[in-house]
């Protein structure tokens, strides 16, 4: 059975990993907020998995919970940024490996 | 008890494949929003109802209270991301993020 | 120590600090630090080290990322290019951290083998603390018994420190209105928050129980990992949910800035009371045994367990307070009366 686990965890690394190339990739800057929000979900996931394969969950299981309430004030405060401040792309900058038009 | 146990994070480990795939490969900012919002919120749910159920292996207390505290987690998520989903999606509209439709669009 | 999930988080984490670093949108790159943040704390718990993946969690995931957005928020979102002089720059730069990074691979040759049993600290200091820890205090977390009572010093001068931040941030940014006399342009905000019913209701309803939640991990830091500092937090945390999903006015009207310095002074003024206290009972400075002479019904040994609950609660309220005083002056950018 833990063998199991550890494999479930490392599917989800793997997935975070696809998960962080839209993070970097988005055009713009809304995605970007997306993906963090999706990586913070598996992160408390992976927390309460991890401590399954330790067979002590009851420490695990805080921090957990403190984990999904940091996501979530994180994602909000990302997003009311938007709600002030309305461009999505500041003038001529975007991710520096594509070509640009200024 | 097991066998619950790995069908659920099984299933719980396809709807994550499910969603991370939605959101490589959707045109559009408010498709993937459909897809990373119900997808993981829905993961979430099925894959700690799994370590619920696995940590029953021996009923005492002290395991209840560790279930107990894992399904406050579930009810958290359950209110918490659709919410925050909903900030995102309403953050993307009032800053005039165009839906995507079928017409051929240029590079952005 | 299970190696395949260190190898796959470690690359999650060197692809994300490169990804810091690349993308030249300011706010982009405070949203992927706060993901490079997450995955930090994650491979702290998988080593086994709760206490600091708590603090990690709530402070570098956290509070940090949502004061660097607050910070964008004041200033611009793109980083002005220097055209002159950029390539020697780079070298010498890219020759400063291989050589560092040569220095400290030489060094590491002489370290111990990573969790041995022969190494000096685990020889000498750690099975000391490992055994004695439930016989001198009665508190089973040996993390906070070492942070809170055998190395109590720190853990003061860290409060004082946190409570030294705060006073710095009000230093330079705070403005009042009768000598206002910089002329920096407001940040070009093209329009006020409106107010979204779904996040204030939300919003409202998950306070209560997230400050809860936050005043049980400060109390129960002893038999899990938690303690005083990152329940501090944590409580910092939900006020700054208020503030972001209402007005920030309408935080400045329940915490307002006298309030907020006066429950700075008295987290610190409470570690360090209780060290004078034990002064004044006779015994060393922060030697809690002494405190079984006020506190009534107590051995020595309980009154050291009371005494590192006391001092928790004195950092809770010292960070909490210095938490909401930086974020309202960084939003409002020092006239604490928008945001």
């Amino acid at each position: 059975m833990d063998a199991f686990f550890i494999g479930t965890g490392v599917a989800l690394c793997l997935l975070m990993l696809l998960t962080l190339h839209r993070a970097i990739h988005g055009p713009t800057a809304i995605d970007r907020i997306m993906g963090v929000n999706v990586v913070g979900t598996k992160t408390t996931i992976l927390l309460v998995i991890i401590g399954t394969i330790y067979h002590r969950v009851d420490m695990f299981v805080d921090i957990a919970l403190a984990y999904a309430l940091l996501n979530f004030i994180v994602t909000i405060a990302a997003s009311r940024y938007f709600q002030y401040h309305k461009n999505l792309n500041p003038k001529g900058y975007g991710y520096r490996f594509r070509a640009e038009d200024d | 008890m097991d066998v619950v146990v790995i069908i659920l994070t099984v299933s719980a480990l396809v709807f994550f494949f499910a969603t991370t795939v939605g959101l490589l490969r959707f045109p559009d900012f408010y498709s993937r929003m459909h897809a990373a919002g119900k997808g993981d919120t829905l993961s979430s749910l099925l894959i700690l109802m799994a370590l619920v159920l696995y940590n029953f292996h021996e009923f005492n207390l002290a395991n209840l209270l560790v279930a107990l505290k894992i399904l406050l987690i579930v009810v958290f998520i359950f209110m918490a991301s659709p919410t925050a989903t909903h900030a995102i999606t309403d953050a993307g509209y009032e800053s005039g993020v165009k839906p995507w439709s079928k017409n051929p669009e240029e590079e952005s | 120590m299970i190696w395949q999930l260190d190898l796959s988080v470690l690359t999650l984490i060197v692809v994300c600090a490169f990804a810091t670093i690349m993308v030249k949108d300011l706010l982009s790159a405070a949203i992927i630090f706060g993901a490079y943040s997450f995955l930090m704390c994650l491979l702290w718990t998988e080593m086994g080290a709760v206490d600091v993946a708590f603090t990690e969690a709530s402070v570098g995931a956290g509070v940090s990322t949502v004061l660097f957005i607050a910070a964008v928020h004041q200033t611009t979102r793109i980083v002005k290019p220097r055209k002159s002089g950029r390539m020697l720059s780079k070298v010498i730069g890219l020759a400063a951290a291989l050589l560092t990074g040569l220095v400290l691979i030489i060094a590491e040759a002489d370290f111990p083998e990573f969790a041995s049993p022969f190494s000096p600290a685990s020889l000498h200091l750690s099975p000391y603390y490992i055994t004695q820890t439930l016989h001198d205090t009665n508190v089973p977390n040996i993390v906070t018994s070492v942070l809170a009572d055998y190395r109590g010093f720190d853990t003061m001068f860290e409060t004082a420190v946190i409570f030294t931040a705060g006073l710095a941030v009000i230093a330079i940014l705070r403005r009042y209105k009768r000598d206002d006399r910089c002329d920096l342009p407001e940040p070009g905000v093209v329009s006020g928050g409106y107010p979204d019913t779904i996040i204030r209701f939300i919003a409202r309803q998950l306070v209560p129980f997230i400050q809860l939640f936050a005043l049980y991990v400060v109390a129960h830091g002893h038999h899990s990992p938690g303690g005083g500092f990152q329940g501090g937090v944590i409580l910092g945390a939900s006020f700054i949910l208020l503030a972001i999903s209402y007005d920030t006015g309408m935080i400045i009207g329940l915490m307002s800035e006298r309030l907020n310095i006066l429950l700075g002074n008295i987290g610190v003024l409470i570690y360090a009371g209780i060290g004078f206290l034990c002064l004044i009972l006779g015994a060393n400075f922060l030697d809690y045994s002494m405190l079984s002479k006020v506190l009534p019904a107590t051995d020595k040994i309980m009154a050291r367990s009371h005494g590192m609950l006391g001092i928790e609660i004195g950092v809770a309220i010292a960070v909490m307070a210095i938490v909401i005083s930086i974020y309202i002056n960084i939003i409002s950018h020092g006239k604490y009366d928008k945001g």
